[in-house]
Formats: structure tokens, C-alpha cells, sequence
């Protein structure tokens, strides 16, 4: 890892934590959501794989310190205990998967409309299947809930994400038309 | 919101090993989350407040400083007693509460140059496994806790110039130039790191324990 690697991990688990603290846009259905999740995406979009993962790993690190930088303020030892500990965990797996999607998606002359499109799957294989089947298991197995119940509750958030995916997706072609930045 | 929160003082925990509090903290924080009785949690939240003021932080300072967690505690217990029950509500704030107040009171104590050291020595395992580097990976933590206050200052003025140009709402409005910002000053940061030399010698991280007496240095004299 280069220095500039270590500054734009550094710098995007900030960004992760700091999207956190943005007011959640309440939806129709009076489920709140926040951009914390959209950070996630981004930050396997915009980074890739590695550094992305280490820019949640960063976060998650925060986390553990009992620093309050989850949405909503939460943080702490109590939240890898908590119900929604697979979700947080997930967040690493969600960033490597999405990063790696993206990388493997990226071809520049492309027209925008089929890399935006390209990076909206990639963020949502990413940062929705993979990181909601982490969420899922550990609400099944190790909150006792079992897999259907798990997969009702955490149904409702997914029209959120899948906004979110979308505009990651365009900030990212956006981004990256503005700064030259490698994925990595 | 997390940095700037330590304060200069010298009472008890300040005095604590930053590494202990951190131990003690995570401890509280995974035994509360077994308890459920109210009983044993309101005590918790008292010994948690008695915590925070013990660091010489007034009430009316702490009431400011955890203000954003309190409104989210405010929302959990109401939604919890619509949904749930009263006393299902009453535990759950009284538990965020408590390992809040711990935390802050952890976090007003202990500066970010005693949280690295710490996260050094959590590293080095994993550098013996050849996974990391230790200093540099507890120095990328601590420029994200120092980091995160600006970033937020940076997206609420943005926030700000979009709305004078009628783009309030909008989140790529919000994201694209904030991203842009980060991926430009993650060079400038690079640099003043490059600049002031680190990573330190290896030596400062793992002391030698090796015996032998090395010809290239001179051997101190009493």
C-alpha cells in the first residue's frame, strides 16, 4: 500500500462515517434510510476491491474503539453483538465484491449510459446480495430468528439500497470523469 | 463529532492506560447487551453518567456533546414502545444510554495519540502474520477519526452552495463534489506524510530484544 492508498482509504472511511451523520431521508413507507450504506458502494466503486474493503475495515475499526460513527450514533463493542452485526461485517465483503465487479465491468470507451448501468449491477450484487446473505445469516443463525423471517425483515430496505446503488453508480461515472483515479 | 471530543485534564481516567479503558469500555458494552432487567440498567446509565462527569466535563457539556445520540435514543424508545411495550423501550435506552456515556467518557480521556499507540500494539499480531503494516495501518485509523469532522464541515457546505443554486435534496449534488475533494486531498495528505517520513524506524515499533552488543554502535558508558 502506497502512502496515497493510505490517505484515500483514511479519507473514504471518513466519508463512509461522515455519511452516517447526514439527516436519513425518511421513505414513503416510513422506513428511514441513510447514505451510510451508499459509502459502502462507493467506496468499492471509486477505490476497488482493496481499498475499499479498507476503507469499511477502517470504519468497522472505529467502531470497536466505541467511537459513535454509525448512523444514528451507534458504535461500540455492543453492536458486533447486536442483531445487525452480520450487516456491518457484511459492509467488508459488500465493498470487496462491488470493487471487484466494477473492476472487472470497467472499460472506458464504453458509453455512460452501459457503465452506469454496469456499475448500478455491480453495487447491487455487491452491496445488496452480498452484503443482505451476511445480514441474513446472522439474523437466521445466531440471532435464532430463522432464514424466512430474517429474509421478511430485511426486505423493506431493499428499495432504499437499490436507489442508493444507482446513485453511486452515477456519482461514481460523474467522479471519475472529474479525477483520474485508478481502481485497486 | 469524534475528534476534538478529548479533553486535557488530570482526573482518574485520564490517568487510566488508554488500553485499559478500552478493554473495560468493550467489556461493559458486551455485558450490557445481555442484560435486560430495567434494575441493573438504570444502574448501568448511573454509573455511566458518574463516569462522564468524573473526566471534569460539567452535565450541561456532556447533555451537548452526546445531544445527536440522544435524539436517536429519543426515536429507538418511542418506536419501541409503540411496537413492543414500555418496558422493552425503558431497557433499550437505558443500555445505548449507558454505553454511550461510557464511551464518552472513554473518548473525552483518551487522545487519538494514545488510541494509536493502542492500535498498534493490536496490530503488530497481524503484522507478524504478514497481513499489515502495523503503523501504518494505525495511522490510517487515526487520520479517519481526524478526518471525519472536516469531512462533515466539507459536506455541509456543499450542502449549503448547492442550495443557493436550488440543488438542495439532491445527493449526487452532494456526493460527486464531496468524493472529488477526498480523491484530491488524499495527495495533498500523501505528500505531508512522504514529507515528514514515515513510517519511524521499524526499530520504535518491535524493540530488539537480541543481547548482542553491535559493533556499529558505540556501547554506552556509565
Amino acid at each position: 500500500m502506497t502512502t496515497r492508498d493510505l490517505g484515500l482509504v483514511a479519507l473514504m472511511a471518513a466519508v463512509i462515517v461522515a455519511l452516517g451523520a447526514v439527516p436519513a431521508i425518511p421513505l414513503a413507507a416510513g422506513v428511514p434510510i441513510t447514505l451510510q450504506s451508499m459509502g459502502v458502494m462507493l467506496a468499492g466503486l471509486v477505490l476497488g476491491p482493496r481499498r475499499g474493503a479498507a476503507a469499511v475495515a477502517v470504519v468497522i475499526a472505529l467502531v470497536a474503539l466505541g467511537l459513535p460513527v454509525l448512523a444514528g450514533g451507534r458504535g461500540g463493542l455492543g453492536v458486533f453483538v447486536g442483531p445487525t452485526a452480520g450487516f456491518l461485517v457484511g459492509w467488508l465483503v459488500a465493498a470487496f465484491v462491488t470493487g471487484f465487479l466494477a473492476m472487472v465491468f470497467e472499460a472506458p470507451e464504453k458509453p455512460t449510459w452501459l457503465r452506469t448501468a454496469q456499475l448500478t449491477a455491480a453495487a447491487v450484487i455487491g452491496g445488496i446480495v452480498a452484503l443482505y446473505v451476511c445480514g441474513i445469516l446472522w439474523l437466521a443463525f445466531f440471532v435464532k430468528m430463522g432464514l424466512v423471517k430474517a429474509f421478511m425483515v430485511s426486505l423493506p430496505f431493499v428499495p432504499g439500497d437499490v436507489a442508493k446503488a444507482i446513485v453511486a453508480a452515477l456519482v461514481t461515472v460523474k467522479v471519475r470523469q472529474a479525477v483520474a483515479i485508478e481502481r485497486k | 463529532m469524534i475528534a476534538a471530543l478529548a479533553r486535557p485534564g488530570s482526573s482518574p481516567l485520564h490517568r487510566t492506560a488508554a488500553a485499559r479503558k478500552l478493554a473495560a469500555l468493550a467489556a461493559i458494552a458486551t455485558l450490557l447487551f445481555f442484560v435486560d432487567a430495567p434494575a441493573p440498567l438504570g444502574f448501568a446509565f448511573a454509573a455511566g453518567l458518574a463516569a462522564a462527569r468524573s473526566t471534569g466535563v460539567r452535565f450541561a457539556e456532556i447533555g451537548s456533546d452526546l445531544k445527536g445520540p440522544a435524539a436517536v435514543l429519543a426515536v429507538l424508545g418511542l418506536a419501541d414502545w409503540w411496537l413492543v411495550d414500555a418496558a422493552t423501550a425503558v431497557s433499550v435506552v437505558l443500555r445505548l444510554g449507558a454505553i454511550a456515556l461510557f464511551a464518552h467518557a472513554v473518548t473525552v480521556t483518551t487522545s487519538t495519540a494514545e488510541l494509536t499507540a493502542v492500535l498498534e500494539r493490536l496490530f503488530v499480531p497481524a503484522e507478524r502474520l504478514g497481513l499489515l503494516d502495523a503503523a501504518r495501518a494505525a495511522l490510517t485509523v487515526t487520520l479517519a477519526i481526524r478526518f471525519v469532522p472536516l469531512i462533515v464541515e466539507e459536506a455541509r457546505e456543499i450542502r449549503q452552495a448547492q442550495a443557493a443554486r436550488g440543488l438542495d435534496g439532491s445527493i449526487t449534488a452532494l456526493a460527486v463534489p464531496l468524493m472529488v475533494r477526498v480523491i484530491v486531498r488524499a495527495e495533498a495528505l500523501a505528500d505531508a506524510i512522504d514529507a515528514r517520513g514515515f513510517p519511524p524506524e521499524r526499530a520504535v515499533v518491535a524493540p530488539s530484544r537480541s543481547p548482542e552488543i553491535r559493533p556499529d554502535r558505540e556501547v554506552p558508558t556509565p
